[in-house]
């Protein structure tokens, strides 16, 4: 038991100790933070008021528009795109680019300009004149027929790369000539706002027990925990691995094997791998706890929290059981690979096969998300090797029954057993073997022979 | 021999991988405070002979009592294996190495410690305690990985090649080291292709071929059992009494003195008398031992 611990410390140590867990374990928030954080601040920052001009000879849209891009009302605006964003993870890049210019605050500085009875040519002369002396930056033409549907509004700007204040002006525009059409056609602006207001699709779905859940934010949820497993696991199965190939590179194994027991040994770097894998799983769980709960605070919307699916306590055992579970199958997995190779190179490649099946195990949490209670979800999350992946994201999604749980962990419980049986023969042999890269049958040689 | 003084005792040991039988039937003893010298070419099998001894693996047939107990686990604890490939962690700093093997060999961490400064100091490597293992040159990581084997104060010591990769000077420095442990009353078993050097340390030794034993004993017999067969002679004239192939088998030349290999059942006296006879004017005539170089390459070569 006293040469286990060593095993444990030692293996532990050897991962943790190094600098790229240093750097892994912080860089992962630190990313988390720097993605959710550095938008929000460039967002924020003003940039220089754009110095604008409308003409607008038939003075109807221009008393609108200013009014429009007024310092409140541009605020307003910008709390309204702050809402959808945080929520909807699926709308495109260049939708959320839009979305993230129109939190970002740009203010418009109105300059006077007398353009009574010159032609339109002679106007756009000058005010191009006066943009070029870098008086103004930009104007904008109302044409005399503004609220007709063919009218045609001009808008020239030096900085014509600036999505973020043409598309301010036409938004506020636009809303300058609906406003006056509106008027014009003798419509009541607040009522037909009232009338056609869109309708707020609030998706939830109901549990077998009745409970309302909000799914936008539960296949976040889930996509989230999938994929924090999936990656973790892939991680440390390659850190046995590496761990293990060492040892037989550099025949340390036959040291180790003078003073101990193969399955003290191999068991020893299992467990010690996976407690500097629980390490960093919990720094990351704890920090992604903190940068949710600075986002909430951030947008001010307190409601953000409560979309939050609840995870109970039970739940976070679960996911720490299924954890480990995945951990020992894939870690065993790797471990058997580990010592059947001669360098980490032919590790690498022989390790293909486990990270598909990791990967496959992650898409089919997709099934799971989509319909938690289908016969294909049923199956997939209590299969072996599947199990660790989707089983945590279908109880977050919809807890199922307690001895579906039950039978997925003690069939998972069935598959390590078996694995690390294997894997323990393997090693034995594999480590003491040196020249070239073992063969299916030379491995199955093995395990009959130890 | 009673059992009190054999410290292993290999009986009858047999391991098979596959068809291929790596050590057949295989019985020797090793005396406590004795050094034993383990010989054989490449592939003779002592490698598995001394993994069986180690406890890596298991004999398919036979047995192995070390310290008159057969093989268990704990026994470990009280051998020091110093395997022909060395291996290091090559990250890891020397301290943190010595005392996972320290930790390894179930020894108290404050233990450990003391025993792993007097031992860098021992072997002038103290100012490496905290260096990693590619920093250091092929010899110090040698003495290092020695260090290893020894910071439990085995009673049996296992050395695999100990001297390869050592220059000359460290090489005598190992053997003084080796002496030091030879007066403590502990066993070393030792193999190695030196045969020089197994003559010159080793009290006993063991020749293994084909997973067979092919001579043993304390190097003293194993030598008389071979018999005195070589002579080496300085003289001038007489070389009539060389021709005689009843007496002599082989004649080699030296720069100084040849060298007279007797033909089977020859008497050293009758060459000698019939030298004289013949009118030689002898100023060295001595009968030689074999060396062990001499028995190894006539037993290995013959069975070749």
């Amino acid at each position: 038991m006293r040469k286990f611990l060593a095993v444990v410390r030692h293996e532990y140590r050897k991962v943790v100790m190094k600098w790229t867990f240093l750097l892994g374990t912080l860089l992962f928030p630190v990313l988390g933070l720097g993605f959710a954080v550095i938008p929000a601040f460039i967002f924020s920052l003003k940039g220089e008021p754009t110095r604008m001009v409308v003409v607008d000879r038939s003075g109807k849209i221009a008393p609108r528009l200013m009014a429009n891009l007024s310092a409140e009302s541009v605020q307003a605006r910008m709390r309204e795109a702050a809402q959808p964003a945080m929520k909807d993870i699926s709308s495109t890049q260049d939708e959320r680019m839009r979305r993230g210019a129109k939190q970002m605050s740009s203010s418009v500085l109105f300059v006077e300009y007398a353009a009574g009875g010159k032609s339109r040519e002679q106007i756009r002369a000058e005010l191009n004149l006066m943009a070029a002396d870098n008086d103004i930056d930009a104007y904008l033409i109302v044409p005399d027929n503004a609220a007709d549907p063919d009218a045609r509004y001009e808008f020239l700007s030096r900085k014509a790369g600036d999505f973020v204040v043409s598309d301010m002006v036409k938004d506020a525009l636009n809303e300058a000539v609906h406003s006056e059409r509106l008027a014009e056609a003798n419509i009541d602006e607040t009522q037909l706002k009232a009338i056609s207001q869109e309708v707020d699709l609030d998706t939830k779905s109901i549990t077998q027990r009745g409970e309302e859940k909000d799914s936008e934010s539960l296949f976040i949820a889930s996509l989230v925990i999938g994929m924090m497993i999936y990656i973790t696991l892939t991680i440390y199965g390659q850190v046995i691995m590496g761990a293990v190939v060492e040892e037989k590179e550099t025949r340390i194994a036959e040291i180790l094997f003078s003073s101990a027991k193969p399955m003290e040994l191999m068991f020893g770097k299992l467990v010690g791998v996976g407690l500097a894998g629980l390490t960093q799983l919990g720094i990351w769980v704890i920090s992604l706890t903190a940068i949710v709960g600075f986002l909430s605070v951030q947008s001010g919307t307190a409601e953000m929290l409560s979309g939050i699916p609840r995870v109970s306590p039970l739940m976070v055992v679960y996911f720490l059981l299924f954890f480990l579970v995945g951990y020992f199958i894939y870690a065993s997995i790797f471990a058997l690979i580990g010592a059947s190779v001669t360098t980490p190179q032919e590790g690498g490649q022989l390790a293909f096969p486990a990270i598909m099946l990791l990967l496959v195990g992650f898409y089919f949490s997709f099934v799971v998300i989509r319909d938690p209670n289908s016969s294909m979800s049923f199956w997939v999350s209590i299969a072996p090797f599947f199990a660790p992946i989707t089983m945590p994201v279908r109880i977050l999604a919809e807890t199922p029954p307690f001895w579906q749980i039950l039978l997925a962990l003690g069939l998972n419980l069935m598959a390590i057993c078996g694995l690390v049986w294997l894997a323990a023969r393997v090693y034995r042999v594999g480590m003491l073997m040196y020249g070239k890269r073992a063969t299916i049958p030379e491995i199955l040689r093995w395990v009959r022979q130890a | 021999m009673p059992e009190a003084e054999v410290t292993l005792r290999v009986e009858s040991a047999t391991k098979r991988f596959g068809e291929f039988a790596a050590v057949e039937d295989l019985s020797f003893d090793v005396r406590a405070g004795r050094v034993f010298g383990f010989l054989g070419p490449n592939g003779a099998g002592k490698t598995t002979t001394i993994r069986m001894i180690v406890g890596i693996t298991a004999p398919d047939e036979g047995a192995i009592r070390l310290f008159g107990e057969s093989g268990t686990q704990h026994l470990q604890d009280r051998i020091g294996y110093l395997p022909e490939e060395r291996g290091l962690y090559r990250k890891m700093k020397i301290v943190d190495q010595l005392r996972y093997f320290a930790a390894l060999k179930d020894v108290p961490r404050a233990e450990a410690d003391k025993r792993i400064d007097f031992w860098l100091g021992r072997m002038g490597l103290a100012d490496w305690k905290l260096k990693r293992t590619t920093d250091l040159s092929k010899g110090m990581q040698q003495k290092v990985q020695f260090i290893s084997t020894v910071l439990h104060d085995p009673d049996l010591l296992i050395l695999d090649e100990p001297f390869s990769g050592l220059d000359p000077v460290n090489v005598e420095f190992m053997i003084d080291v080796l002496a030091e442990f030879r007066t403590k009353e502990k066993t070393i078993i030792f193999s190695t292709h030196l045969m020089e050097t197994a003559e010159r340390l080793c009290s006993d030794i063991l020749l293994i071929n084909k997973g067979k034993k092919v001579i043993g004993g304390s190097l003293r017999q194993v030598k008389e059992a071979y018999g005195k067969n070589t002579i080496a002679l300085r003289s001038e004239g007489g070389d009539a009494a060389l021709m005689d192939t009843a007496l002599v088998s082989e004649v080699v030349e030296h720069s100084d003195e040849r060298e007279i290999h007797l033909a089977d059942g020859a008497d050293a006296q009758v060459l000698l008398k019939r030298l004289i006879e013949a009118g030689a004017v002898i100023s060295k005539f001595e009968q030689v031992e074999p060396s062990l170089n001499d028995i190894f390459v006539q037993q290995i070569g013959g069975a070749k």
